[in-house]
């Protein structure tokens, strides 16, 4: 694994650019490895999850549970996923469907991202997708951090200090993920 | 004239701003639909949010776009 900046020590100009980018970059850097946790765990827990949302559809809910989705549909929160996202079920001929369902609160809207008859296959693909989302994340977050370097600095090579952040950024990933991401990069950011 | 309302604002509420962009970053775009920063990177890779990119590739979320999300349904 690299250290920061790697065999070579930074310079004063550099350490100075990475402190003033975390300082600025400081809420994406806690809201960017808190929403990678929630995949983690989320791909951690699939069939605990689906088990829990059959055993929901299985028997009669309560009204509260209710929310009238963006296809007009009635669909019940079985498991909350992540901030405003939940898995929810409604009853169908010959079962349940499934739907993954996200909350908009200044719209009042629920978005439907992923439905489907099998609740663990509706989580996977859903979680499949919050990857390539998180990989969107990092990508932006890297030209973003290259544009708030050249802002500051101009004129000077920031290349190592963006390195270095987005090793900061994307730390601790699990190997697997790594392999399996870095065929479809294009940029090198992995996460 | 039309203005992109900040969070729960409704937009009859909201001052008209002093020079109008006709593009937001993705943390303005996320400020001011109320949700966090993944929530705009989801609607992006889903294609439900378009967006362009500047000089440097980071993205940024049409004005149009925007208040397509600020509609109410």
């Amino acid at each position: 694994m690299s250290t920061r900046f790697d065999d070579r020590r930074p310079t004063e100009l550099e350490d100075k650019a990475h402190a003033e980018a975390v300082r600025h970059f400081a809420e994406q850097l806690t809201q960017f490895p808190a929403s990678r946790s929630a995949i983690d765990r989320l791909e951690r827990d699939i069939a605990k999850i689906g088990l829990a949302a059959n055993m929901a559809a299985s028997k009669p809910m309560p009204t509260e549970t209710v929310i009238r989705a963006d296809d007009s549909a009635d669909w019940h929160k079985s498991v909350e996923l992540m901030e405003n996202i939940f898995l929810c079920h409604r009853p169908i001929t010959g079962g349940a469907e499934y739907a993954v369902v996200e909350h908009f609160p200044a719209r009042g809207t629920h978005e439907i991202w992923n439905r489907g008859g099998n609740a663990v296959e509706v989580l996977r693909m859903f979680a499949q997708e919050q990857r390539q989302a998180l990989q969107v994340w990092a990508e932006d977050m890297s030209a973003q951090v290259k544009e708030f370097l050249a802002e500051k600095f101009p004129g000077q090579d920031m290349s190592r200090v963006t390195d270095s952040f987005m090793h900061r950024l994307t730390r601790a990933v699990s190997q697997q993920q790594s392999q399996s991401d870095g065929q479809k990069h294009s940029r090198g950011v992995s996460i | 004239m039309e203005t992109i309302p900040k969070n729960n604002e409704q937009p009859s509420q909201t001052q008209p701003a002093p020079a109008e962009r006709l593009a937001y970053s993705v943390q303005e775009a996320a400020d001011m639909l109320g949700v966090n920063y993944f929530s705009i990177y989801r609607l992006i890779q889903r294609g439900k949010l378009k967006v362009c990119r500047a000089l440097r590739g980071k993205l940024l979320v049409p004005r149009s776009e925007l208040l397509k999300l600020l509609e109410p349904k």
